[in-house]
C-alpha cells in the first residue's frame, strides 16, 4: 500500500515538486521557530539562582574626582550599611544582575577550561541576593590575607573546571591571578530566566580598589523612592562631584525580558501567519486535485473501494508527500546539531525536529482531511457517468 | 486591451471567493510585513526629526586603539577635549557638533522616582538637529561658557516633572541627582531609536559631571558633522582622515600604549553596520545569511504558496486559452495577460496591505512600544512596497502562466 502511494507521487513528481518545495520550507520556518521556543523554554526551567525582589543596584561614578576615591567608596558603604531601610549591602563589579554589561575570562584548572563570566563583589553579595550555597561557604574578608584569592563558581563553572572533582580548596587559573575555590553555588542566571546558566565566578573585591563601585542593596518590603531620594541626597552630598544611579532589578529583569521575548514574539505571530497561509494554500491546492480525479475515485469505488479507504488513500498521498520535503528539511535541519551552529544544546535541536515534524504532518493531514471526505462521498455512477 | 485583461481578472476573482480570499491573504500578508519592516528601517536610518538633516551629516562615534603586537584593543567613544581639538578645526562642514552619548539618571519629586535620560551638548547641537521648541528656547555659546546651570528638557518630561503641565516649564527649577537646573526651553521629544539625539534633559557640557575636562583621548563623547552639501561627504571625511593619521603613534594615553589608532566620520548607515559587524568578517557573513534566508521566507514561501494555487487551478480556465490559441493568439500575449491579471490582483492585495500596514503603524506609534516613535507610510517606503508587488506578482504569475500557455489547444478545448 504504502509502496503504492511512493510510485504515485513519484510518477507525478514534476508537477508535486513545488507542493514539496512548499511544505519544505515550511518545515524549515517551523524548525527555526521551535528552536527559539524550545531554547527559551528550557533556559526559563533552570532556576534563577538568586531572588531580586527589593534589591537595588546603586551606580556609583566618581566622573573627574580623584581624590581619595577609596576612602570615600568605604565611606558610602558604611552610610548606606547604617540605614534601617537597608536589610544588606554588597559592593560590586559595574555587571550587576539583569544589567547590560558583561565581563567574562577564561579560567583554566589542570587542563579543563571554561569561559567564564566573572563578577567581583564583596563578602555580602550572597547574603543580598539570597544565594543559596549548594557546597563550602561564601568567602569573608578574612579569607584576603590567604596566598590565592578567595572565589565562588557557580555549579556549570565546577563541572567543566573539576568534572566530578571535589572543587574545595582547589586553585584556579584565570588571567593573571590565581584563585582558591571556596564553594559552589547551584545557578547563576546574571541576564534573567530567559538566558542560560553560564559557567559564572564570583572574586572577592579588593575594598582599597578605586574602581568596581557598583552597589546592590537589599531593602526592607514597602521601601519607597523617598527612601531612594534621600539615599541619592545623602551620597551626593558626601561626594558632591560623583554621580549616584539608583535601579531596581526588578526593572532592569523586564528589560532583559524585553530583549528576548520581543523578537520570540514578532518572529511567532509573522511565522503563524506565513503558516495559516502555506495551510490555505494547500487546502485549495488538495480541493482542486482532488475534484479532478473524481473518475479515478469513480472508478475505484466503482470497483468496491470503500468510503475510508478512499480518504485514507489522499490523506495517505498527503503524508508521502510530507515525508519527502521533511526528508529533504532534516538534511538541512540536521546540520545545526552537526556543527553545533549558534553553540545551541543538541537536545535543543532535536526537540525542535521533533516538534516540527509533528507539525508539519499535523498541517497536511488537518488540510486533506476535508477534501478527500469530499472525494469519497462520490457516487460512481455520477463520476463514471462524466467520463 | 489592458482594461480587458483587468476585466477578465476581476470576473475570475469573483467566480471562486475563496480562493480569492486565499490569494489576497497570501499577498496583502506579505506586503504588509514587507511594508511595515521598510517603515521600521525608514524610522531607523531616515532623516527624521530631530536629525533631520541625516543625508548630509557624518556620525563620529568610535575611536579603535590597539598596541603594537594588537593583542589588546580598546574601544570607546571620545573625550570632548579630543574632538574639539580634531572635529572643530576641520574646514570643509558647514558646522559639528559634539555632545554626550544619553546616561540614564533619575530624578525624585515627592514620593515619585522618575526615570530619564541626560545628555551633554555643545550649543551647535540645537542648530545640527531641528529640535521642536515649544517654550523657551536653547542654550546658546554664551550660556555655556558663563558656566550657567540650564536645562532643555522634553515636553514628556515635563509633563512627568511638574504638576501643572498647562502652566510654561520655562525659568523653573529641575532637580537632578541633587543638583538644581533652571529649565530654558522644552522640546518635542527624540525617540529612543535615535541614539545620538535621544535624552529627557539636555545639559550644557559646562554642567557638573560632564567630565568635558578629562585630559585622555577615550570619554563618552561623540560628534555629528554637517556638510554644507551631501556631495561634501567624502572631502570632510579625507579631511578628517588626514587630521588622524597626522597624530602621533605610538603613543602613551592614561597606562594604555597604543601603536594605532583608528577614528572613522561616517554616515549614519554606515556607522551603524560597522558597530554591528565589528565581530569581522565572519559575523558579517552569518548576519547576511540569516537575513536574506528570513527574506526568502517571508516572500518566497508566500509566492510559492500562490504558485501552487494558480497552477491547480489552470484547468478551470482551459476552455478560454483553447478558444484563444485557436484563433491564432501568440503565446507572448497569452503570457503577458497572465502577468498583468497576476499584478493586477497583487496590487489589489497592496491596496489591502497598505491600509492594514497603516493600521498596525499607528498602533506601534501609539503604544508606547518605543516612546515617540514616529513611523511613516511616506513616499520612499511606498514606492519600495509598490516595487515589492510589481516583483511578488510577476514572480508567482510567471510560471503558472508558462504552464498555460503551453497547453495544448486540443486538450484544452475538450476540458
Amino acid at each position: 500500500m504504502i509502496r503504492h502511494l511512493f510510485k504515485l507521487i513519484w510518477n507525478k513528481k514534476k508537477a508535486h515538486t513545488l507542493l514539496i518545495i512548499e511544505i519544505w520550507a515550511s518545515f524549515l520556518v517551523l524548525f527555526g521557530l521551535s528552536s527559539l521556543i524550545v531554547f527559551n523554554v528550557s533556559n526559563y526551567n533552570q532556576p534563577l539562582g538568586f531572588t531580586y525582589e527589593n534589591v537595588w543596584a546603586i551606580d556609583l561614578r566618581n566622573n573627574q574626582d580623584t581624590v581619595a576615591v577609596t576612602a570615600k567608596m568605604q565611606t558610602i558603604m558604611q552610610r548606606i550599611r547604617s540605614y534601617a531601610e537597608v536589610e544588606s549591602a554588597s559592593r560590586m563589579s559595574s555587571n550587576y544582575p539583569f544589567s547590560a554589561s558583561t565581563m567574562n575570562n577564561n579560567a583554566t584548572h589542570d587542563k579543563a577550561t571554561a569561559m567564564a563570566y566573572l563578577f567581583v563583589a564583596d563578602g555580602d553579595f550572597a547574603k543580598t541576593l539570597q544565594m543559596p550555597l549548594t557546597a563550602g561557604r561564601w568567602y569573608t574578608p578574612a579569607d584576603s590575607i590567604g596566598k590565592f584569592r578567595p572565589v565562588v563558581i557557580n555549579q556549570l563553572a565546577k563541572d567543566e573546571l573539576f568534572g566530578n572533582e571535589d572543587p574545595l580548596g582547589k586553585v584556579i587559573t584565570s588571567g593573571d591571578g590565581q584563585y582558591k575555590v571556596m564553594g559552589v553555588v547551584e545557578t547563576f542566571k546574571s541576564k534573567g530566566e530567559f538566558q542560560g546558566d553560564k559557567p559564572t565566578i564570583f572574586e572577592q573585591l579588593n575594598e582599597n580598589a578605586p574602581w568596581d563601585k557598583t552597589v546592590l542593596i537589599r531593602v526592607k518590603p514597602g521601601t519607597d523612592a523617598v527612601f531612594e531620594a534621600k539615599l541619592v541626597k545623602d551620597i551626593t552630598s558626601m561626594a558632591p562631584e560623583w554621580g549616584a544611579e539608583v535601579t531596581y532589578l526588578t526593572d532592569s529583569r523586564q528589560n532583559q525580558h524585553n530583549l528576548a521575548l520581543v523578537p520570540v514574539t514578532i518572529f511567532l505571530i509573522i511565522c503563524g501567519f506565513l503558516l495559516i497561509n502555506v495551510a490555505l494554500g494547500l487546502f485549495g491546492i488538495l480541493n482542486v486535485s482532488i475534484a479532478r480525479r473524481r473518475g479515478e475515485i469513480g472508478l475505484r469505488r466503482a470497483l468496491g473501494a470503500t468510503e475510508s479507504s478512499i480518504s485514507w488513500h489522499f490523506v495517505g498521498e498527503m503524508w508521502v508527500l510530507a515525508t519527502f520535503a521533511v526528508v529533504l528539511g532534516l538534511i538541512l535541519a540536521g546540520q545545526f546539531p552537526l556543527m553545533n551552529v549558534f553553540d545551541l544544546d543538541t537536545g535543543v535541536y532535536l526537540k525542535a525536529i521533533l516538534i516540527s515534524v509533528v507539525v508539519v504532518y499535523a498541517i497536511v493531514t488537518l488540510c486533506a482531511v476535508y477534501p478527500s471526505r469530499q472525494a469519497a462521498t462520490v457516487q460512481p455512477a455520477v463520476a463514471l457517468h462524466e467520463e | 486591451m489592458l482594461l480587458n485583461y483587468i476585466k477578465i481578472a476581476w470576473k475570475v476573482l469573483l467566480r471562486h471567493p475563496f480562493y480569492t480570499f486565499i490569494t489576497l491573504f497570501g499577498i496583502s500578508l506579505t506586503l504588509t510585513v514587507l511594508m511595515v519592516l521598510t517603515s521600521f528601517l525608514d524610522h531607523l536610518f531616515g532623516s527624521h526629526y530631530p536629525e533631520v538633516n541625516r543625508d548630509r551629516s557624518l556620525y563620529i562615534q568610535i575611536m579603535i586603539r590597539s598596541d603594537s603586537s594588537r593583542n589588546s584593543r580598546q574601544t570607546s567613544p571620545m573625550s570632548f577635549r579630543f574632538l574639539t581639538e580634531h572635529v572643530r578645526p576641520l574646514k570643509t562642514p558647514e558646522r559639528a557638533t559634539i555632545f554626550s552619548f544619553f546616561n540614564a539618571s533619575n530624578a525624585y519629586v515627592g514620593t515619585r522616582k522618575i526615570k530619564l535620560n541626560t545628555s551633554y551638548t555643545d550649543a551647535e547641537f540645537w542648530r545640527v538637529n531641528q529640535f521642536t521648541f515649544l517654550e523657551g528656547k536653547p542654550y546658546n555659546e554664551q550660556t555655556i561658557s558663563s558656566g550657567e546651570r540650564v536645562a532643555v528638557i522634553t515636553e514628556d518630561f515635563k509633563e512627568q516633572y511638574f504638576p501643572n503641565a498647562e502652566e510654561s516649564a520655562v525659568g523653573k527649577d529641575i532637580d537632578v541627582e541633587n543638583t538644581r537646573y533652571r529649565v530654558i526651553g522644552v522640546v518635542t521629544g527624540s525617540p529612543i531609536t535615535r541614539l545620538f539625539t535621544h535624552a529627557d534633559v539636555y545639559f550644557p557640557y559646562t554642567a557638573p559631571k560632564s567630565n568635558y575636562q578629562r585630559e585622555s583621548m577615550n570619554g563618552q563623547y561623540n560628534a555629528i558633522v554637517l556638510a554644507k552639501h551631501k556631495s561634501d561627504l567624502p572631502a570632510i571625511q579625507a579631511e578628517f582622515q588626514e587630521r588622524i593619521r597626522r597624530l602621533p603613534v605610538p603613543g602613551v594615553d592614561g597606562d594604555f600604549k597604543y601603536a594605532n589608532i583608528n577614528v572613522k566620520s561616517e554616515t549614519y548607515v554606515n556607522n551603524f553596520l560597522s558597530i554591528i559587524l565589528d565581530g569581522g568578517p565572519g559575523l558579517k557573513a552569518a548576519l547576511i545569511g540569516v537575513i536574506s534566508f528570513i527574506l526568502f521566507m517571508l516572500i518566497g514561501l508566500p509566492a510559492i504558496n500562490l504558485v501552487n494555487v494558480n497552477i491547480s487551478r489552470i484547468l478551470e480556465r482551459a476552455s478560454e486559452i483553447g478558444i484563444r490559441k485557436a484563433f491564432g493568439a501568440p503565446v507572448r500575449t497569452l503570457l503577458w495577460q497572465f502577468i498583468i491579471e497576476n499584478i493586477f490582483i497583487t496590487f489589489i492585495g497592496g491596496a489591502i496591505a497598505l491600509v492594514l500596514s497603516f493600521g498596525i503603524i499607528q498602533l506601534i506609534n501609539q503604544s508606547g512600544w518605543i516612546a515617540h516613535a514616529d513611523l511613516t507610510i511616506n513616499l520612499s517606503v511606498f514606492l519600495i512596497s509598490v516595487l515589492v508587488c510589481l516583483l511578488f506578482g510577476f514572480l508567482s504569475g510567471v510560471l503558472p502562466a508558462l504552464r498555460m500557455s503551453k497547453l495544448n489547444i486540443a486538450d484544452a478545448l475538450k476540458a
